[in-house]
């Protein structure tokens, strides 16, 4: 073989031979033939390997066609055959009449009158012409006159000549008009006919228009080109193309719901309906590669070094960060709206720097008077573990030693030794109570919209998160004298004036009742005693220094840290930190491209070493990659898997890449205010127990009836006048009666009234102006009729106007009160649908599709109708 | 000739539904009858008026012979949908009170929720997978028209002026449902052969499940209640 070889190419004798003589023809044929596979592997590869997409687009175009094909059959079989027949028969007739000899001789006869027109018009013509020449004899022979006798008999047979010429234009005109009608007859037959039979096709027709359209679409790549997109890492300005769709072929095509993948219609089609594909591409949102084109890369799956892999599942909502970063509520993005909640709640920003939570209130109560609220003892417990007092608590665990949280109580306890509480204290004296009236109050004023209590979880669910927004009292009597509770809460500013516990405006009885029934809920665990030396110099001292590290003062007001910056690192471009930057400590591996981020196995976290992995396990327990060499001080969290998801989510989408300006929401005024707004509403937690923005009303849950909870306040901007509102800020009075539950007083400052007053009107789009709600006028009779119709349509059944009482349920507000509550124009809004804008609403629609009940009143026209209602109900309360 | 029970046979195994039966029972009540309370209709004196003696809540009905009314029987598995009636339901507002207290009716079949009494009403439908709706009738004799979606057992109907006043509706896909009577007597007609499991709904005690098998006959399934 080898010998074959080397005859072949002549080796060893060729060198004889000389240069000019030598045969290269072997040599040439063996390259040329390896370069003829190379060319042909090029092409196979090129076609076929490479362009999976190809095998995509052919199937989903056979799918596509399936399904439109059986649809089409559907939309046949729903063609009711027999009226289609009837009306074919019909047309093939009028089709037959069209095509007989008759109807053609008609056209004949036509043509034949139409002749006979023109002949008798033109002899009519000659005639009067005839007829002008001889009256001109006949009128000079007046004039000179002599009578022209034989010119005059003519002019009388001539004249008689045109009435006959025109007598058989008539006729004729009247025989072409009959003949006329006839073949629009038969052709108008032939056209409806035609047209009813389109008309019971059309659906199937536009299927099968769409059926020849999808067969005649080429295999090709489908691209879109994002102009001035981005920035590269050089600051120089960037397009991007999106090619996602050559294989997502049906994500616009709602037939194709159930198809598998790549060809799954979008899941979310009001999404894509504010986000034009045309305008924001696929990887704005989703990320991966844009112009790849097989999945592995696309993805990022294969290309695992591509800085923005493909975001999976809810983590897609990462990418709305992108251009709302300005935004703490989206419409359409439920899941953002909560995972930003989350972060308000958690306060991640009081270590960390994050762009966008800049000045925000502390999360943590104040510990300026902490020394006259609870015992050393009880503060040292609680440093050491505030989970084995209350597992829900937010209070993270920053995993002190015996010895550290000794220091640190030892602190905190003198540090707040002289305050002002201490001299005030107290409002008064818990003197007993009853602890069933106080139990029944406790549930029933609101106190469960923020506190849990027992076995009662429902608020905790309805929330929905591991941890809870304000402590649960389950244990209070272990931790809080009664006398301190009783003054806490008639008045919680006077031991904070900064809490953000509200004022439930209880009398001294009732509170009473409620610290008896507080007094219940004993201590669960048995600390031991642990005494130790407060004053101690160096304890006090070290306690400081463990105070300042852990940043304690981020989230507690603490007489002398009042000027600490924070303590932990700048998040604002998290997103982006490498992988490789990451210490996953001595924490055991798990399969890097696996699915499992994070496991615990026999109790032991295991963690994936990737981005998403690391963020886990750190979320999970911040301290899990803490080493001997490498300290952890960022306390360990009370995080569900749930909270830990969105969190994480956040956290991606933290990044410094963001699209250029004209792809970003703008920051305007109206968003400014529901901004402000959105922390204000967080920190004071209205949504504990109002609906607002479609999220909240947790409180509701624990009740039986929710119609009995608290109102939906979305719409507030559009329904109360914004002196109505200041005043009930400021202090609220009752407008609905028959709740059990209360509105509490906030003690809000006047620019947070305003603050929330512009919000209310931002979600309601409108604006802040001066406007005299005093002056509205309406006339007598529109009065009148409204009267007549607020007493036909029963409103004081359940509305009270003054009295104590109504007719019926006393369910509705007294509605004296519109006059300087609501906005006019508001009532007609409300009176159209009062569901659509309150779901659940014990008020019913009285005009369904915008139909009045009342015929008989102004015709039945409902929108004049709910006029003149509102006249009346709003100046019910004029003259009060 | 192929007997009778080959048939069946091969009916039950291919689906074939050749054969239907009449499902038909009795709901039985055990123990002591809860004695329902007097509804109090003072709020609303034009429905105090049209009462001579005072009218007992609906909750729970037990008949003479020691039945349940009011009990919704349906079939909660194993039956195909059948086409929406085009014959309306009626439930109206008489004498302050939803009548029927219980009634059955198929997804799309027309309803009409009409008030007969001179005072107003407002039907509240408070529906979880049909959308809910609110809507007053203060006028005798007004109708309202409507139609369910989406099967749902119960949907309940109340009055929010009278606070006294609910009706509960079991919307199912097919026509095989029924309402116990004032015997507790029950009939499902027309049940093509098959398994199913039935299933009886009742506002305070709750639903019972059992199976059954149609053939080419009738068949019986019975329920019972004990007192809680």
């Amino acid at each position: 073989m080898i010998q074959k070889i080397k005859n072949f190419f002549n080796f060893g004798e060729r060198l004889k031979i000389s240069i000019e003589n030598r045969n290269y023809a072997n040599y040439y044929l063996v390259i040329s033939f390896i370069l003829f596979l190379a060319t042909a592997w090029a092409v196979i590869d090129e076609i076929i390997t490479r362009r999976p997409w190809k095998d995509y687009q052919i199937e989903y175009q056979q799918l596509l066609n399936e399904k439109l094909v059986a649809k089409y059959d559907e939309a046949i079989s729903l063609v009711d055959s027999s009226y289609i027949n009837g009306l074919q028969t019909d047309l093939s007739a009028t089709k037959n009449i069209l095509n007989s000899e008759e109807y053609q001789n008609i056209f004949d006869e036509l043509n034949d009158l139409q002749a006979e027109l023109i002949y008798a018009t033109r002899e009519w013509s000659f005639a009067r012409s005839k007829s002008d020449a001889i009256y001109y004899e006949y009128n000079k022979s007046l004039i000179e006159g002599e009578v022209n006798k034989v010119a005059e008999k003519k002019l009388r047979e001539i004249e008689k000549e045109i009435q006959n010429y025109a007598d058989s234009i008539t006729a004729v005109n009247l025989r072409i008009e009959e003949k006329n009608k006839s073949i629009s007859e038969v052709q108008n037959k032939f056209t409806s006919l035609t047209a009813e039979i389109k008309r019971a096709y059309l659906e199937a027709d536009k299927l099968k228009l769409k059926i020849s359209k999808v067969r005649a679409q080429p295999i090709e790549i489908k691209q879109i080109l994002l102009d001035d997109f981005e920035r590269t890492n050089f600051g120089e300005v960037k397009a991007r193309v999106d090619r996602c769709q050559t294989c997502h072929l049906g994500f616009n095509e709602q037939l194709m719901i159930d198809a598998p993948q790549p060809y799954t219609t979008h899941p979310l089609p009001e999404l894509l309906k504010i986000h034009k594909l045309e305008k924001y591409g696929c990887t704005t949102c989703h990320r991966g590669q844009g112009n790849a084109l097989t999945a592995g890369f696309a993805h990022g799956d294969e290309d695992h070094y591509w800085e923005t892999p493909l975001l999976k599942k809810r983590d897609v909502y990462a990418s709305c960060n992108s251009c709302h970063s300005n935004q703490n509520a989206l419409k359409e993005a439920p899941y953002f709206t909560k995972a930003k909640q989350v972060l308000l709640e958690v306060g991640c920003y009081s270590c960390h720097q994050i762009d966008g939570y800049e000045n925000m209130e502390k999360i943590g109560p104040s510990l300026l008077n902490v020394s006259s609220k609870v015992t050393p003892e009880w503060t040292y417990n609680w440093i050491l573990n505030p989970k084995s007092y209350n597992e829900h608590t937010r209070m993270p665990n920053p995993k002190f030693t015996i010895e550290e949280a000794e220091a640190v109580t030892s602190f905190i306890i003198n540090n707040s030794k002289n305050n002002s509480y201490k001299s005030a204290f107290p409002l008064g004296f818990y003197k007993g109570g009853s602890v069933e009236k106080g139990k029944i109050t406790f549930s029933q004023v609101g106190c469960k919209a923020c506190h849990v209590i027992g076995d009662d979880i429902k608020v905790r669910e309805a929330r929905g998160t591991q941890y809870d927004i304000a402590p649960e009292l389950t244990h209070v009597a272990g931790k809080l004298s009664p006398d301190f509770i009783f003054d806490w809460i008639k008045n919680p500013r006077h031991y904070n004036p900064e809490s953000k516990m509200p004022n439930l405006r209880l009398s001294d009885q009732e509170a009473r009742d409620v610290v008896a029934y507080l007094q219940t809920m004993k201590e669960n665990r048995n600390p031991e005693k642990h005494k130790f030396n407060l004053t101690d110099e160096d304890k006090i001292k070290f306690g400081e220094k463990l105070v300042k590290e852990y940043g304690c003062a981020g989230c507690h007001n603490i007489k002398g840290l009042e000027n600490e910056a924070k303590v932990s690192v700048n998040l604002s471009n998290f997103g982006r930190k490498r992988v490789e930057q990451m210490d996953f400590g001595n924490t055991p591996e798990l399969d890097k491209y696996g699915k499992v981020e994070f496991e615990l196995r026999e109790g032991k976290p295991y963690v994936q070493h990737t981005w998403e992995g690391w963020v886990y396990g750190k979320l999970y327990n911040s301290q899990l990659y803490k080493t001997e060499r490498i300290p952890q001080k960022m306390p360990v969290f009370n995080l569900g898997d749930k909270e830990i998801r969105m969190l994480r989510m956040l956290l991606m989408s933290y990044r410094n890449d963001k699209p250029m300006e004209k792809y970003q929401q703008t920051y305007d005024q109206r968003i400014k205010d529901i901004n402000i707004g959105q922390k204000l509403v967080s920190n004071y937690a209205c949504i504990s127990c109002h609906i607002l923005e479609d999220a909240g009303g947790y409180f509701s849950s624990s009740l039986e009836d929710p119609a009995m909870g608290p109102p939906i306040i979305t719409m507030t901007g559009a329904k109360v006048q914004e002196p109505w509102l200041n005043t009930f800020l400021q202090n609220p009075s009752p407008v609905r009666n028959w709740l059990k539950v209360r509105m509490p007083t906030y003690k809000l400052s006047e620019n947070e009234i305003n603050d929330l007053t512009k919000y209310f009107l931002a979600l309601s789009k409108q604006q802040l102006r001066v406007r005299n709600y005093k002056l509205f006028e309406v006339d007598k009779a529109s009065i009148v009729s409204g009267k007549k119709m607020f007493d036909m349509l029963q409103c004081l059944k359940c509305h009270i106007v003054g009295t104590a009482v109504a007719d019926a349920s006393s369910l509705g507000p007294n509605l004296e009160l519109s006059y300087s509550r609501l906005k006019p124009e508001w009532i007609v809004d409300w009176l159209k649908d009062p569901q659509a804008i309150s779901p659940g609403t014990m008020m019913p629609g009285y005009f369904p599709d915008g139909q009045s009940p009342l015929p008989d009143m102004f015709n039945g026209d409902a929108k004049k109708q709910m006029e003149v209602i509102r006249d009346h109900v709003f100046l019910l309360g004029k003259n009060k | 000739m192929i007997n009778r029970s080959t048939k069946i046979i091969f009916a039950l195994i291919f689906g074939i539904n050749v054969y239907a039966g009449d499902v038909t029972g009795k709901v039985s009540f055990t123990g002591a009858a809860p004695k329902m309370p007097k509804l109090n209709m003072n709020a609303d004196k034009s429905c105090k008026g049209m009462h001579t003696t005072r009218v007992s809540s609906e909750e729970v009905v037990i008949n003479k012979n020691n039945t349940l009314k009011n009990v919704f029987i349906y079939v909660k598995e194993g039956a195909k949908p059948t086409a929406a009636p085009t014959v309306p339901v009626t439930l109206s507002q008489k004498g302050c009170q939803y009548v029927p207290h219980i009634l059955g009716i198929q997804v799309g079949q027309p309803f009409i929720i009409k008030n007969d009494d001179p005072t107003l009403h407002n039907v509240h439908s408070l529906g979880k997978a049909n959308v809910q709706f609110n809507v007053a009738q203060p006028i005798k004799g007004m109708k309202l028209n409507k139609k369910f979606d989406k099967p749902e057992v119960m949907v309940k109907f109340k009055c929010d002026v009278h606070s006294w006043m609910n009706a509960y509706v079991g919307v199912v896909n097919n026509s095989y449902f029924a309402v116990s009577k004032d015997d507790g007597s029950f009939t499902i007609k027309g049940l093509p052969a098959g398994s199913y499991t039935l299933e009886a709904w009742h506002e305070k005690f709750g639903t019972k499940q059992i199976k059954i098998t149609v053939a080419d006959k009738s068949v019986t399934a019975n329920f019972n209640y004990a007192a809680k």
